[in-house]
């Protein structure tokens, strides 16, 4: 069959099946009678098998407090002594002590560096404002191009699975170790640096 | 990398009184700073006290080993001679006074 026609098909479908689904939810609102204790509540109390969501239509969501913002929507300083090109010393982390060149800030407030690869192999990294110190040596980075995929959620950490030493297990789960992957090598090969 | 990333320092005592002294609070001597104006550039700034002990401890990055460590950070300058105030994650054992503090230089502000 054609798939978009199969597609107007499906939506006609789905909305007849809600309202016969609400018709029936309305019908089928069990309640379940439980004896109580204590000698004014009547013996018996009616109580919804499926109760009603905490937060409807008259019952609003609790009013979040004025001036506390997500972590998205933080606002982002960068200190004046870096600027893209800047060189900085990382002080933490399995590069400490190395001098790398800064590009940009991303979005999240960390910087974006690069060792360059071929001078001190630090690749195309993130480092955090605050454990780097930036030294007055700038280097010329306007002829760098810098592919636009390079953002927050292109460096996350990736989440390695790691291996369940049960025995018997069917499924024997390999321990997955962090591989560059390709799209870094080229991102990295782009930049030139 | 090559290269001292800490500072040195002294844990000189705790903060005190005459008679009574503040475990909370520890009283460092940075190497090389002597007057109060100096002290800026190292408040704010994490404090270690490293230590080894007969048994292995996890770490993070490495394979366990025995080193231990506990961390502070500097909270004000204390006189006019370049000490400086520091409180520990828990307080420093009394045993490491005239011993080594190490300095480091992050969260850095410049």
């Amino acid at each position: 069959m054609d798939s978009r026609k199969a597609l107007y098909k499906r939506k006609h479908s789905a909305a007849k099946t809600k309202v016969e689904k609400k018709k029936k939810k309305e019908k089928a609102l069990a309640t379940v009678t439980k004896p109580v204790g204590g000698y004014k509540n009547n013996g018996i109390r009616v109580v919804m098998i499926r109760k009603m969501p905490r937060y409807t239509e008259d019952v609003p969501q609790k009013l979040l407090s004025h001036g506390t913002k997500p972590f998205s929507q933080h606002v982002r300083k960068q200190c004046t002594s870096i600027t893209p090109g800047t060189v900085l010393i990382i002080l933490t982390g399995r590069h400490r002590g190395k001098r790398v060149v800064f590009l940009k800030q991303l979005g999240s407030g960390l910087l974006l560096v690069t060792g360059p690869l071929a001078l001190n192999r630090v690749p195309l990294r993130r480092t955090h404002q605050k454990f780097a110190i930036a030294t007055s040596t700038k280097v010329d980075i306007s002829k760098v191009k810098m592919p636009k995929r390079l953002t927050d959620a292109y460096f996350k950490q990736q989440q390695l699975s790691k291996p369940r030493h049960q025995e018997g297990e069917i499924f024997h789960t390999e321990e997955e170790k962090y591989e560059i992957t390709e799209q870094h090598k080229a991102n990295q090969k782009t930049v030139g640096w | 990398m090559s290269g001292r990333l800490w500072c040195k320092a002294i844990f000189a005592g705790y903060k005190r009184g005459l008679c009574k002294q503040r475990g909370h609070t520890a009283l460092l001597k940075i190497e090389g700073v002597y007057a109060r104006a100096e002290t800026e550039f190292y408040l704010g700034k994490r404090y270690a006290y490293v230590y080894k002990e007969k048994n292995n401890t996890v770490t993070l990055r490495c394979k366990p080993n025995k080193a231990r460590v506990i961390w502070g950070k500097v909270t004000k300058a204390h006189g006019n001679s370049g000490m400086v105030h520091a409180k520990f994650r828990s307080n420093l054992p009394a045993k490491v006074i005239g011993h080594r503090i190490r300095v480091v230089l992050y969260p850095s502000r410049i």
